[in-house]
């Protein structure tokens, strides 16, 4: 039996609550969704998270299970961000979509037409590590057209569907999780790990706890001695110190007497410059952070810097503070938006990404 | 004995980027040269402060210093004390929630809470027991 996957991109807000009416929304998780898109550009989960971004996880955990159709469906809003993939997927397709309900229709559709009789739908703003294999033999056993998933907290964006029978359903109905009574669908209980990325504090956690080993998934990159992290062509000069756990992402540097501390994470394509503390916090990629400074318990891109412990967002104008790198991967992916902003019809066959090579 | 004269509280400009801080320092400047200076910045109206703003806080506390005198920082908002802290700068200034408080405390002389600890030669070490075998 085929099997397929549709994994959704673009702020959960953005794709999920069209249809819900303005009291229905979380009024703290819009404020905070908007404001960490100000802060970032793009949604949460293209962004690197000690190596790969939940996008590129998501997609990996299909692919563990031998299901090699996976669609990517992009919010048209959200097309800034497409994220890059560094391992190689098969038949992996990704699509800038502005009206997801009858996107996600067509692709059942074509999904049908291909033989693949049932999909998981996953909205890569989450991550959970719940048994697929599992949770698609409930499905089966069931014999509902959709099965839905919770965890100890709400709903999760997590689906099996019948790809026949899901093409008559209400889609936007059953992707509004408010209505979890939808008739013809079964309920499905997670237990295991479970992050939301609906801030960029879920988005340190999450780091945390992968660098802390409290999840399955793990950091990129070779472990040079326990709990350090070390990604392909990262340059660390020989007077700087790392302290376990921490994760140094590809073709970054760290440069002398900088120290990296306490769950901090260094994403792809970034400096940190003679004498930088970087304490508890999150280098996102392409960012050079200038030297003699202390960055504790933030979130640093380009030449922004979220505190999370005043909860605050500061802009620095001067480039030898902290400045965006412009690197090789933020012109592939502006092309990439060059060629998929045309239309929700337009459709890019993504290419063998490299493989990583330690 | 140390005498402390005036307190000079200023209110920094909404923005302290190196447009404005070359106009801020020329207003800063002579209240800096008097004898002793005690300076209280009033920081509640900063809405954005670059590293030459943060330059010009060290060379006003640096020229406060010169003179025997003091500068302390008030109503400091998150924005302006994340970017104190990326620079390493925080620890230098002695910071308060609003510049009453800060005026004040260049006014009151730290009291004394620890009374004076009793003689070793008290009734607690035995003295009686000394002059008895004396």
């Amino acid at each position: 039996m085929r099997l397929g996957a549709v994994v959704v991109v673009g702020t959960e807000e953005l794709i999920f609550t069209k249809e819900r009416s303005a009291s229905e929304c979380s009024v703290s998780t819009n404020l905070a969704v908007e404001s960490s898109n100000a802060f970032l550009n793009e949604p949460l989960e293209c962004i690197d998270i000690v190596g790969r971004s939940l996008v590129e996880r998501a997609i990996e955990r299909f692919a563990a299970i031998d299901i090699h159709d996976v669609s990517v469906l992009v919010d048209s809003k959200a097309l800034l961000g497409v994220p890059n993939f560094r391992g190689s997927f098969g038949s992996l397709t990704v699509e800038g979509v502005s009206n997801l309900p009858s996107a996600m229709s067509r692709r059942f559709a074509d999904y049908s037409r291909e033989g693949v009789e049932r999909s998981f739908v996953i909205a890569a703003n989450t991550y959970t590590e719940t048994d697929l294999l599992d949770l698609f033999c409930f499905h089966r056993e069931s014999r509902q057209a959709v099965t839905n998933t919770f965890d100890k907290e709400e709903s999760l964006p997590l689906w099996v569907v019948d790809c026949v029978k899901a093409q008559d359903m209400d889609l936007s109905g059953l992707l509004n999780r408010t209505h979890t009574n939808t008739k013809g669908a079964s309920n499905y209980f997670i237990r295991d790990y479970v992050s939301r990325l609906r801030h960029v504090r879920d988005m340190r956690r999450l780091t945390s706890d992968i660098l802390r080993g409290r999840c399955q998934t793990g950091p990129s990159g070779r472990q040079v001695r326990p709990g350090v992290w070390i990604d392909y062509g990262a340059e660390i000069h020989r007077r700087s110190r790392i302290v376990a756990p921490a994760y140094i992402g590809r073709e970054s540097m760290v440069r002398a007497d900088a120290l990296i501390t306490r769950c901090s994470a260094i994403e792809r394509n970034c400096c940190i410059d003679c004498g930088t503390v970087i304490e508890d916090s999150s280098i996102l990629p392409n960012t050079n952070v200038g030297i003699c400074l202390d960055l504790r318990e933030g979130v640093a891109s380009g030449n922004k810097l979220w505190n999370l412990e005043r909860d605050v967002m500061i802009e620095i104008s001067d480039p030898n503070v902290m400045h965006s790198n412009p690197g090789v991967s933020v012109s592939v992916t502006k092309q990439r938006k060059r060629t998929m902003v045309g239309g929700a019809a337009l459709r890019e066959s993504k290419p063998n990404g490299h493989s990583m090579a330690v | 004995m140390y005498t402390p004269g005036p307190v000079i509280v200023m209110e920094l400009p909404e923005k302290l980027t190196h447009l404005e801080v070359r106009s801020f320092l020329d207003e800063m400047q002579p209240l800096l040269e008097i004898d002793r200076p005690c300076v209280v910045l009033d920081c509640s109206q900063v809405q954005s402060m670059d590293s030459a703003g943060v330059e010009m806080l060290l060379h006003c506390l640096q020229e406060a210093m010169k003179r025997d005198g003091d500068m302390k920082l008030a109503a400091v908002p998150p924005a302006s004390a994340v970017m104190l802290e990326l620079m390493r700068v925080d620890r230098l200034f002695e910071v308060f929630d609003n510049s009453e408080q800060a005026v004040r405390s260049f006014q009151i002389f730290p009291s004394v809470t620890n009374a004076q600890s009793q003689p070793w030669y008290g009734a607690a070490h035995g003295l009686t027991d000394l002059k008895a075998a004396g």
